[in-house]
């Protein structure tokens, strides 16, 4: 059985058959992606699967990762933040120090591939020391929002930009205009993963028993970094408006630990603090790889919150639409376009919204339960990851038939 | 008898592009509306139905679901969601239709709606890339039994991309079935159907209706 096989439960015979159907336009192309870290992030984790599955749809590809000093990760977290538009203080030397380690890495990694795609800024100058005719055509992938990023640091990698055939942002809001096409594939989840597999019902009542939540009682739940855009004390003042009308409520944050994150820790703080000594309001500090922890929690849920303020693609809320809960999110980034008011759940603009529309929710368990069959439809049709690899897909038979009038392959 | 080819199913995909530009508020729609290229136009109209959007919107494009949405301008909504590019002589009149339409709002308003941070119109644009799904139908009652299983994609691209690629006139559905012989009755009510209105499920559903009707031994019949 192939990798790909299993995904024919999830999507149907039909869409493996297709997806495999498409790719025979593109089989034999060799590819390499390039990224910063083989573990940890969510860049890693998409090229974890990604490859594999490219390789058993018959393009023969490889990941390679690029190596450098402690001070160059310094360097990149920086660039990482700068995009996101927060801050930095960079000096020149930090600007050539990155582009020496991308200098070594174009000489020291194999690279020669009909299509290159180079993930995030860190190794984005690749191109720029590696021989010509090695690569065929490059491709930046850009997972980050850089709709309004740094302008000196966006000026240092836009100047790479050129030496590329194209760009991939997750979402048009994210893109800034660059002189090379810039396609729009948004994430995925992964259907069968752990964070989103069905998990036993045994089980599922094992890890509520463990955390002290009781199964019996409605339960919300929020699954984020202990980060201020994603507004959890916004979600406790929304709990505590509930409480009075709703005295079984139980409220969940679950994120992972902020030890190396010193306003992660700070965050966390504020949060224990506003906390009290609640007992229905669990904070739970999750292990990165407590992912079946998350799992059971939010199929354990009555409703799932994302109620941040700034917010990338959200696929804590991908997630939670394909349990098939119903989602009350911020009204911000990639929450926008996954919430529909009344049909996959609500958006929502305070605390006060938040609430309002839980006890709207909690007080209708059918219009919960139609709008998590609406939420799991739409997930899977557009955001799982056979769409993402079709997507792919498509940017290579792009590449070989630039244009804009429809193409028949 | 007489002998007909069989129906080539075809399966498609937007590549979609970022322009990295936005509008904020109905003037910048105006000015948008005015000079961006018409691939820009064409998807946020026509092929928006094939984007990653909520299948169960109000409007059947975008411009209409910005204003109502994103602008809370619902007069000009309801007039942009009444827009059918298909029946509007091509996409330079259409575009005149928008401009107008908005020209006029913008004439009639104490204050230009703006719309919050955030829910932006992100122009885009994009091209449909189509390939052959190897499944062949050589009868009606094959296509009818396998209608429910076809991807909304292919279903799209015979029948939007097709209206849009053709004389605005007709689908490949129904150009294939009128040479399998299907009744003429068949094949008139096919292409009654106003699919610019519906979204990609409803008008599955519709057509499975009519193969019912006129195909009652075909697995449409059961299925729907």
């Amino acid at each position: 059985m192939g990798l790909l096989d299993r995904y024919e439960e999830v999507v149907g015979h039909q869409e493996v058959r297709r997806l495999r159907h498409l790719a025979e336009r593109v089989a034999g192309k060799r590819i390499v992606h390039v990224n910063s870290t083989r573990t940890g992030g969510g860049v890693a984790e998409i090229l974890g699967w990604m490859v594999p599955l490219f390789n058993e749809l018959g393009l023969e590809t490889r990941w390679e990762v690029i190596a450098g000093p402690p001070d160059f990760y310094r360097v990149t977290k920086s660039f990482h933040n700068a995009i996101q538009g927060l801050p930095v203080n960079l000096k020149r030397g930090d600007f050539e120090l990155h582009n020496e380690v991308n200098r070594q890495n174009a000489e020291r990694l194999n690279l020669e591939a009909d299509a290159v795609f180079v993930h995030d800024p860190q190794p984005g100058y690749l191109p720029h020391f590696t021989p010509k005719g090695r690569v065929k055509r490059w491709v930046w992938r850009c997972h980050i929002d850089a709709a309004r990023p740094n302008r000196a640091v966006w000026k240092y990698l836009e100047k790479a930009v050129p030496m590329y055939d194209a760009t991939i942002f997750s979402m048009a809001a994210f893109a800034r205009p660059l002189p090379r096409p810039m396609f729009i594939i948004p994430p995925s989840i992964d259907p069968l993963s752990d964070k989103n597999c069905p998990i036993p019902e045994a089980e599922r009542l094992e890890t509520l028993g463990r955390h002290g939540i009781d199964a019996d009682r409605p339960l919300l739940l929020q699954v984020s970094r202990f980060d201020r855009f994603k507004d959890p004390l916004g979600v406790i003042d929304a709990f505590r408006l509930l409480k009075p009308y709703y005295p079984e409520l139980q409220l969940v944050l679950a994120g992972g630990s902020a030890d190396d994150d010193p306003e992660g820790a700070e965050v966390l703080k504020e949060v224990m603090e506003r906390a009290g000594s609640e007992k229905d309001l669990k904070v739970l500090l999750l292990p990165p790889d407590a992912h079946r922890t998350i799992n059971a929690l939010q199929r354990s849920a009555t409703i799932i919150l994302q109620k941040s303020l700034r917010e990338g693609f959200g696929l804590t809320v991908t997630e939670a639409l394909w349990k098939g809960k119903p989602v009350i999110g911020g009204a911000t980034g990639g929450i926008a376009l996954q919430i529909h008011d009344y049909q996959t759940g609500f958006l929502v603009y305070s605390p006060a919204g938040a609430a309002y529309r839980v006890r709207y929710l909690l007080r209708y368990a059918d219009k919960r339960q139609r709008m998590g069959k609406i939420g799991h439809e739409f997930v899977k049709e557009h955001f799982l990851l056979v769409r993402h690899l079709r997507d792919y897909l498509k940017v290579l038979l792009y590449l070989d038939h630039p244009g804009m009038e429809t193409l028949v392959v | 008898m007489e002998s007909y080819p069989p129906f080539v199913l075809f399966d498609c995909g937007l590549t979609r592009f970022a322009l990295g530009k936005y509008c904020s508020n109905l003037r910048e729609l105006l000015e948008a509306m005015r000079t961006v290229p018409d691939p820009v136009l064409e998807h946020h109209l026509v092929r928006c139905v094939l984007d990653d959007h909520f299948e169960l919107n109000e409007f059947p494009n975008d411009l209409a679901r910005w204003c109502w949405e994103g602008l809370g301008d619902q007069v000009l909504a309801e007039q942009l969601g009444l827009l059918d590019p298909y029946q509007s002589g091509g996409l330079a009149a259409v575009r005149a239709t928008i401009v107008d339409a908005v020209e006029d709002r913008l004439w009639t308003i104490e204050r230009v709606p703006w719309c919050r941070p955030g829910r932006e119109l992100h122009l885009v644009q994009s091209r449909v890339i189509a390939y052959d799904s190897d499944e062949r139908f050589t009868t009606p009652a094959a296509l009818a039994e396998a209608f429910p299983r076809i991807s909304l994609r292919s279903l799209f691209y015979h029948v939007h991309e097709a209206h849009w690629r053709g004389d605005g006139k007709s689908d490949d559905f129904s150009s294939w079935l009128e040479v399998a012989g299907a009744k003429p009755e068949m094949v008139r009510q096919w292409r009654s159907v106003d699919f610019y209105f519906r979204n990609l499920t409803q008008l599955r559903h519709e057509y499975m209706a009519i193969f019912r009707q006129h195909l009652p031994e075909s697995q449409a019949a059961v299925s729907g």
